[in-house]
């Protein structure tokens, strides 16, 4: 279970420049559930993707996930903690654009050092679940928007993660790319895995798959 | 099993510099260049230190020398039997010395008499000829010429035998009876050895004086002792001991080092802004991979190991090529450009191989002066970047 307990985060741009991004916001999402955080540009939504995944600590208040209190893990437990069930999308993908799709799926693994049998079972399966298999040479930037974005999600999903986080997954999409990530969605969904996504494209709003919206505006939550 | 080297963790480095290569491949270059520099200047100082160490220990322990009027003039040989009653004195030998101008050529030739009898010198001999038979050297009248007298001579159509004017005009012809080793060229490139009544004709020398006279010590640390009792018995010599010679060539050692040290300033300096613009900062694009590599789970620590491996790569490849290219450079192109600092100006110039000297000391001091700095200078912006939060990274 994700919860967020009157979590504030403001950004320090500079002595005289600070941004509350999120003020005290507070909410659950249960294991399994998909999740829809919605709202405009700057609305936070980023932010608390960011701070589900504990790659940004809270400047106030806690991110408790699966018992663990994210906000407060030393560096190395929170690698850890990113590493082992977090898969996170990013709105621009963030693949190294120099290196071939094999290389930056592998990136996740890396850390853990693992055996050449374990790397080529977790590669082929999320090289072929998302088709990339006959690709997997190619270097990432000479692939298309969509590619990419199947290389940014079998990257997320390689260490085979609980928690799915995606940051405007659609927003570089065209429309049938955005359907079939959807589509990947709904069969992460019936693995179980709880996902979380940060979005304003309305094509998520009435999906089946979809568990709850949570609309945020200038930082808090709106009922 | 789980303190293994993380090999994916290596070929990601290695692919982290491929992805750099032209700007990997130009720090290389210059790093190498730098390093090749600094090495050459350690290695050229070594080696000439050494060739000087070498000349000082063989140097005489005291030179007396006749003084009038401010210039040196020939010695009475006769002071030699007051000299040697001096308590502590082992031996006292005159020597026959001097430069002859071979006009033809425009060259100064080194002149040494000899006697057999002179045990000094036989020993010094026997090390810078191989076959040394002094007794085939008087009955012959011959000589042994250096490397450069040698050339010289026999581009003047004398290959057996050289005709020395007197200085009566009449002409004294000596044999070339050997050359000295080629390794010892800084020293006899341009000398002549022959016997001592040979020399003293060429120079027009009588039998009762010499150019110098050296005094033997039996207790080294009397030679301060015995020098000022030479000065106190003849108030008109000058009185040279191993150590003003030391002192005299250390000067001369120290100048020429004076801009080897200026050079080694400069690339220092050079290394050190390198390394000043690199720790100043990251690019954006290399704070993003970072806040991507950590996004997906790199802990603080597995960046800095990766960007320990690629600074390690980078410094390492760079200290042995520099090294490498500078063991070419000095030993076996001879230090072309570099060594002519050290070279004094002569007419009949020296051209003397610098000794091979391995000093584990210098690749020691080079590789702490590079390989550590470069790979701090690496890790600490790349430590400084992932301890930010990874959002504010990525943004």
């Amino acid at each position: 279970m994700i919860e967020l307990k009157n979590t504030t985060k403001i950004y320090e741009i500079n002595k005289n420049n600070k941004v509350t991004a999120i003020k005290d916001i507070s909410f659950k999402i249960k294991k399994g559930e998909l999740v829809v955080l919605k709202g405009v540009s700057g609305s936070g939504k980023s932010t608390i993707l960011s701070l589900i995944a504990g790659v940004s600590r809270p400047t106030e208040g806690d991110v408790i996930v699966d018992s663990k209190r994210v906000s407060k893990l030393p560096d190395s437990f929170a690698s850890k903690y990113r590493q082992e069930s977090i898969g996170f999308i990013f709105q621009k993908y963030n693949l190294i654009p120099n290196l071939s799709v094999i290389d930056n799926v592998l990136i996740p693994l890396i850390p853990t050092n693992p055996n050449g049998e374990e790397i080529t079972i977790k590669l082929d399966k999320v090289l072929n679940h998302f088709n990339l298999l006959d690709k997997r040479e190619t270097i990432v930037k000479n692939l298309s928007g969509g590619e990419q974005q199947r290389v940014a999600i079998a990257r997320a999903l390689i260490n085979e993660p609980n928690i799915i986080i995606a940051d405007e997954p659609t927003a570089n999409l065209d429309e049938a790319l955005s359907l079939n990530f959807i589509d990947i969605l709904g069969e992460l969904k019936k693995e179980g895995k709880t996902i979380v996504i940060a979005t304003h494209d309305p094509l998520f709003f009435n999906l089946d798959i979809v568990d709850r919206v949570l609309e945020i505006q200038g930082g808090v939550l709106s009922f | 099993m789980k303190n293994r080297i993380n090999l994916y963790l290596v070929e990601f480095a290695i692919n982290a510099l491929l992805r750099a290569k032209s700007k990997n491949i130009f720090i290389i270059v210059v790093f190498t260049l730098l390093i090749a520099l600094l090495a050459s200047i350690f290695f050229i100082t070594n080696s000439i230190k050494y060739e000087l160490d070498q000349t000082i220990e063989s140097l005489p322990q005291i030179i007396v020398q006749k003084i009038k009027a401010g210039r040196e003039y020939d010695i009475e040989i006769d002071r030699v039997e007051n000299i040697v009653t001096i308590a502590g004195v082992e031996s006292v030998t005159p020597r026959v010395w001097g430069y002859y101008y071979f006009a033809n050529a425009g060259v100064n030739f080194s002149i040494v008499g000899i006697n057999q009898y002179e045990e000094q010198y036989k020993k010094s001999l026997e090390n810078l000829v191989d076959r040394f038979d002094f007794d085939k050297l008087e009955s012959n009248s011959s000589m042994i010429v250096g490397v450069g007298v040698k050339r010289v001579m026999s581009s003047s159509y004398y290959s057996d035998y050289f005709n020395f004017i007197k200085p009566d005009g009449t002409l004294k012809k000596v044999m070339i009876g050997g050359v000295f080793r080629g390794d010892t060229e800084l020293e006899s490139n341009d000398m002549i050895i022959l016997p001592q009544k040979d020399a003293r004709e060429i120079f027009g020398m009588s039998e009762d004086l010499a150019t110098d006279i050296v005094v033997k010590v039996a207790n080294p640390k009397e030679i301060p002792t015995i020098a000022g009792k030479i000065r106190l018995l003849y108030p008109d010599s000058r009185v040279l001991t191993k150590n003003d010679l030391k002192v005299s060539y250390q000067n001369i050692f120290d100048y020429k080092s004076g801009l080897f040290l200026a050079l080694f300033t400069i690339s220092l300096f050079t290394f050190f802004m390198i390394i000043y613009d690199k720790s100043s900062g990251l690019s954006s694009e290399e704070k993003r991979e970072i806040g991507i590599l950590k996004a997906v789970g790199w802990s603080i620590d597995d960046i800095l190991k990766e960007k320990f491996y690629e600074a390690s790569i980078i410094s390492t490849v760079s200290y042995l090529l520099g090294v490498l290219i500078a063991f070419a450079f000095v030993y076996i192109f001879q230090a072309p450009l570099l060594r002519g600092i050290f070279e004094g100006y002569s007419e009949l110039k020296t051209s003397f191989n610098l000794p091979f000297v391995f000093d584990m000391q210098t690749l020691f001091l080079l590789f702490f002066l590079s390989v550590p700095i470069y790979i701090g200078a690496t890790i600490i912006p790349a430590w400084r970047a992932s301890s930010l939060d990874v959002d504010e990274v990525i943004r």
